[in-house]
């Protein structure tokens, strides 16, 4: 008897209906709707006009590199420290506990909240950090009045807030590790850095796999932190692709700003994707 | 364009004659010369009704207004508040498009207007006995397609500079002339150490009114630009006059306090009289704002027009006021009738002059200015008498940039030059146009 006829095939209705519904259809009328200028009710066509001036105006395209940049910087930053500071904490220190949650908790806060507190932070001549360098002497710089520092420090903000996620997954990875691998490596001589880089390293490979899809594909998105902490400014010295979507949204270009999601999706799924598939290459088991 | 120019002289002939009430000395407001609503028998009938509005609109006049309206016609409203600029427009047109919108929604006349669909939203006030009384200017920028949705929610106000008089007592400067005059005044106050220019570009809006309230300049010089503008065949970048605007924008950099790009719109309030700041380019409902924290110390601050480079036609850009739009899909629609025709009321204009003082002519015919205006609103009121006013590019031309705010704060922050920002400019009122059904190519 053949097991694949126990089921009938109408079980995958509800989710193709579901799947459909929310999913494909909107897709391809977002497809649709990207050609057109559209104000919800009425469209007229202008084929790939949209998409024309998503690429070649310098208020719209800004937002592609910018949001390259960040997702690049941002991923390394939390990649980085997070590996880092996951290997302190699983050494034998006593208050991990409590650091572990400590290094978490600017997750728990939400993004709107820590993107307001920064701006506030980073206050040319009122804000904290400034009055703290100016107390040691030091002058400190206009952070996010500066067109060329502005995407950096909110990207210093983004690496202080997402670096949580990034060190628990890092910490988990190293915690699956066989202990019997370092007290082989320890009775063969190896010292401390030899076994990070060729025990803990390479076995936590899934971990920092996952932290840099994480990382990377959160990076392409980004939108409430560079909008409480910028609003896309100073200029548009800061606009992402979701900032410059959600403006043209808001300004009634549906159908522009429908464009700008449709390159956003192909923009995540072409990197995305390859990245995943080269990612796992690389994985030891 | 003629009617335009008409609706201005409408207003200079209010101005005048508020100029002829103050020199009688008559009482707080005099009474409309062509028979007053005071003390008219109002229907009172209890419901409830919402408004909603921006939060950088004055509230104390308004609810002064509603307090009233309570009393008188048992209409009890109840206020929710939006942020103003990119964001509160987003809020409007989404509440709009959901059918979530409150009874009364306050928003911008003029272009902006256009952009919400109006026909599909709001009540048409075109067949009121009441909308008579609107103001032919602004009754124009509350119209779309022959039907008129809006009644006025404050005063008229400019697009001027504001600065501070004891600074140029101090420093014994006189009112420019000149945009060169201006720009020397501002060099002597950064020499001797002053803020010459209040930058409030933490928020972002407040970076266009060096360009926008430059329009009188632009327009008188070239007076078929805002016409030519919205048909598309003149540019900013491209036409000497109007591309001044955005030079002069970039000139003015030098000149900020040291945060400009994170000073807001309630601290410039409080730099300027306060006197740490000496200049500030702003709209007039600044000085409103400054009166309700700091009472009379309003009168510290003088006005003057955006100087253009021609000493003798040199005038004022106005903007028309927000107005409220009834919801055309509310259940209480005779109720909104009723609160509107009340609202501009002398009694209730009355009402609302006593909390709050207008900064700028009224956009009601027949309603004069009370004399107590603020020092400023007299400065303002010269360019009435002789006539130089003119409307803001917003209410005579169909195209406004999107990013008009996001531009100027770049060009002004020292990011690009004026020539670029015009261009920039030029190319961002091409997905307006784009999206208005206006062909540019």
């Amino acid at each position: 008897m053949n097991k694949k006829k126990i089921y009938s095939a109408w079980f995958l209705v509800p989710t193709l209906v579901i799947f459909t519904g929310l999913f494909i259809l909107p897709m391809v009328t977002s497809l649709f709707f990207s050609l057109t200028v559209w104000d919800l009710k009425n469209f007229t066509f202008v084929g790939l006009e949209n998409f024309k001036m998503f690429f070649s105006e310098g208020s719209l395209n800004i937002g592609i590199r910018n949001t390259l940049l960040y997702a690049v910087i941002g991923c390394s930053l939390k990649v980085t420290a997070g590996f880092l500071i996951a290997v302190f904490l699983t050494s034998n220190i006593r208050t991990k506990n409590i650091l572990r949650s400590v290094i978490f908790f600017p997750n728990l806060v939400s993004t709107i909240a820590v993107g307001i507190t920064f701006k506030a932070l980073m206050h040319p001549t009122k804000g904290l950090i400034n009055s703290a360098l100016g107390a040691v002497g030091l002058r400190g710089a206009d952070w996010l009045g500066n067109a060329r520092t502005a995407l950096f420090s909110v990207l210093s903000v983004e690496a202080w807030k997402g670096v949580g996620v990034a060190t628990v997954i890092f910490i988990a990875g190293m915690q699956a590790i066989d202990k019997t691998y370092y007290e082989a490596a320890s009775i063969d001589g190896a010292d401390g850095w030899q076994k990070l880089k060729n025990i803990t390293l390479p076995l936590c490979r899934p971990a920092m796999n996952s932290v840099i899809l994480l990382a990377f594909i959160g990076g392409m998105r980004s939108f409430d932190l560079i909008w409480s902490m910028t609003g896309g400014g100073p200029g548009f010295a800061t606009d992402v692709l979701a900032s410059v979507i959600y403006k043209q949204y808001a300004e009634g270009f549906y159908g522009l700003s429908t464009a700008g999601n449709v390159i956003m999706f192909i923009l995540i799924a072409f990197i995305a994707f390859p990245l995943q598939k080269f990612l796992m290459k690389g994985e030891v088991d | 364009m003629n009617w335009k120019k008409n609706g201005a002289a409408a207003l200079a002939a209010v101005m005048a004659l508020t100029g002829t009430a103050a020199m009688t000395g008559s009482g707080i407001l005099a009474e409309a010369s062509d028979g007053g609503t005071a003390g008219q028998e109002w229907e009172y009938k209890e419901d409830t009704i919402t408004m909603l509005i921006d939060t950088d609109t004055s509230m104390a006049g308004i609810q002064a207004v509603c307090d009233l309206a309570e009393e008188k016609l048992g209409i009890t409203v109840e206020i929710e508040t939006r942020v103003g600029g990119p964001d509160g427009r987003n809020i409007v047109k989404t509440r709009l498009a959901s059918g979530d919108m409150a009874d009364l929604c306050g928003f911008n006349s003029g272009c902006l207007l256009k952009e919400l669909n109006p026909s599909e939203y709001f009540i048409d006030l075109s067949e009121e006995e009441w909308a008579k009384k609107l103001d032919d200017t602004f009754k124009d920028a509350v119209t779309v397609d022959g039907a008129v949705y809006g009644i006025p929610l404050t005063a008229t106000s400019a697009g001027l500079v504001l600065y501070n008089k004891d600074i140029y007592r101090e420093y014994n400067l006189e009112v420019p002339k000149t945009w060169e005059d201006f720009m020397a005044n501002c060099r002597t106050l950064k020499d001797a150490g002053e803020t010459a220019l209040i930058g409030s570009f933490g928020t972002m809006w407040t970076a266009q009114v060096p360009y926008l309230g430059d329009n009188y300049n632009v327009l008188s010089q070239e007076p078929d630009f805002a016409q030519d503008f919205e048909n598309g065949s003149a540019k900013y970048a491209t036409t000497p006059a109007a591309l001044r605007s955005f030079e002069k924008l970039a000139e003015t950099n030098e000149y900020y306090n040291e945060d400009y790009l994170a000073t807001t719109y309630d601290d410039g309030c409080d730099m300027l009289v306060n006197g740490e700041g000496a200049h500030w380019i702003i709209l007039s409902q600044a000085l409103s704002n400054i009166y309700e924290i700091y009472g009379d110390e309003v009168n510290k601050i003088g006005a003057f027009a955006v100087p253009g480079d021609d000493a003798n036609d040199n005038g004022l850009t106005v903007w028309m006021p927000g107005a409220w739009y009834g919801n055309k899909n509310s259940e209480h629609i005779d109720t909104i009738k009723r609160f509107m025709e009340f609202y501009i009321s002398e009694e209730a204009i009355h009402a609302y002059s006593e909390a709050i003082l207008p900064e700028g002519p009224y956009a009601i015919k027949g309603m004069e200015l009370p004399d107590n205006v603020y020092g400023a609103v007299k400065d303002m009121q010269k360019y009435y008498e002789e006539g130089k006013v003119g409307t803001a590019m917003e209410f005579q031309c169909a195209v406004k940039g999107a990013n008009c705010g996001a531009i100027c704060q770049e060009c002004v922050s020292g990011q690009t030059d004026g020539k670029t920002a015009a261009q920039k400019y030029d190319d961002d009122c091409r997905k307006q146009a784009m999206q208005l059904g206006i062909d540019w190519e």
